[in-house]
């Protein structure tokens, strides 16, 4: 009965979470199933298929309006505490993100990144790691340098680290953990 | 009038295409934006033991619930919601609608009130009706006393 935009559908989020699983497989593979959020934050659409009121969520550079919040329904936290952390790539990040523990990995943040393009040429990472034959190139437009250095920080005490899911309007990529990755 | 939190129940007492069929009509000429993501489930109840007073679970019974803010034409906002034992996200719409046409005066409560005054009437009659037959079961146990000694 109520018109609700399409990132909130679950059909819309099913695809959108298997385009989220080909991505995390297969690290630096561009994935197209990003439907365009209509006038909403980049990224939202990954959002609404991640969380719930079972998690915690930061945004950090302040990109969700009050009403993504209610629907999304998860609590926020500190960037540093979070689960999920929204955040901008144009901007360095100046926090630290839970890395998890040794018994527990998977008590980590993951980080999803807005950024302005995935096919347009600012920063070109060469990746190598599980899910990639032998190497494969990503290009990024509009990813502030210092997350990558940040990132080599985070995840030097493997299995600790954070994964980090860079979404544009219309496509989004995955840099696991036990991606290694390289500036070109 | 009858309290809001008393509003959905009375309301559910009618048939739910009028409930529907009012909310259609409202929704053709306002904005109406959810302010959570309408959901129907199961709810589960958790009861404790009265021996060892340890919790379990009673079982499931379908829940749906909606929180929605509406906007008439003249800017008025209007916030309402509804929490019911249905599988139908369409009926928890209907009604978090009324409710908050209801709270808020908005035009057509009138058409409201007049459902809620019929729900609650409707109400009232099956609670009458299972008095009755609550009243008509009732056992008298005092009545064993006179014999009590008989077994002995």
């Amino acid at each position: 009965m109520l018109e609700l935009s399409a990132i909130w559908k679950p059909e819309t989020q099913q695809q959108l979470f298997r385009a989220l699983l080909n991505a995390m497989a297969r690290p630096g593979s561009r994935e197209s199933n990003v439907i365009p959020a209509d006038g909403e934050a980049i990224g939202l659409p990954v959002l609404a298929v991640l969380v719930d009121a079972a998690v915690t969520l930061a945004d950090p550079h302040q990109l969700l309006r009050k009403s993504d919040w209610s629907l999304l329904q998860a609590a926020e936290k500190s960037a540093d505490t979070a689960d999920y952390i929204f955040c901008d790539g144009n901007r360095a990040p100046e926090f630290s993100p839970k890395l998890g523990t040794l018994t527990g990995p998977e008590q980590s943040a993951t980080l999803i990144v807005s950024v302005s393009g995935l096919n347009s040429v600012t920063t070109r990472l060469k990746l190598k790691g599980p899910g990639i034959a032998e190497s494969t190139t990503l290009v990024i437009d509009g990813l502030d340098p210092a997350w990558i250095h940040a990132r080599e920080d985070w995840v030097c005490e493997f299995p600790l680290g954070v994964d980090l899911i860079l979404v544009s309007e219309t496509q989004l990529a995955a840099i696991p953990r036990t991606t290694n990755v390289e500036v070109l | 009038m009858v309290e809001r939190s008393q509003w959905c129940s009375a309301l559910q007492a009618l048939p739910e295409e009028q409930i529907l069929s009012l909310a259609k009509e409202m929704l053709s000429v306002w904005q109406v934006r959810p302010k959570v993501i309408p959901q129907a489930g199961l709810g589960m109840l958790k009861l404790h033991d009265s021996a060892l007073c340890e919790p379990f679970y009673l079982g499931e019974f379908p829940l749906a619930s909606a929180w929605i803010e509406v906007e008439t034409a003249d800017g008025t906002l209007a916030e309402g919601a509804a929490q019911i034992m249905s599988a139908r996200t369409e009926l928890a719409e209907a009604l978090a609608l009324c409710d908050a046409v209801l709270a808020a005066r908005l035009p057509g409560w009138q058409q409201v009130a007049e459902l809620l005054a019929a729900g609650v009437a409707i109400r009232a009659r099956i609670a009458t009706e299972r008095k009755r037959i609550l009243s008509s079961t009732q056992v008298d146990f005092s009545l064993l006393d006179d014999v009590g000694g008989e077994d002995a």
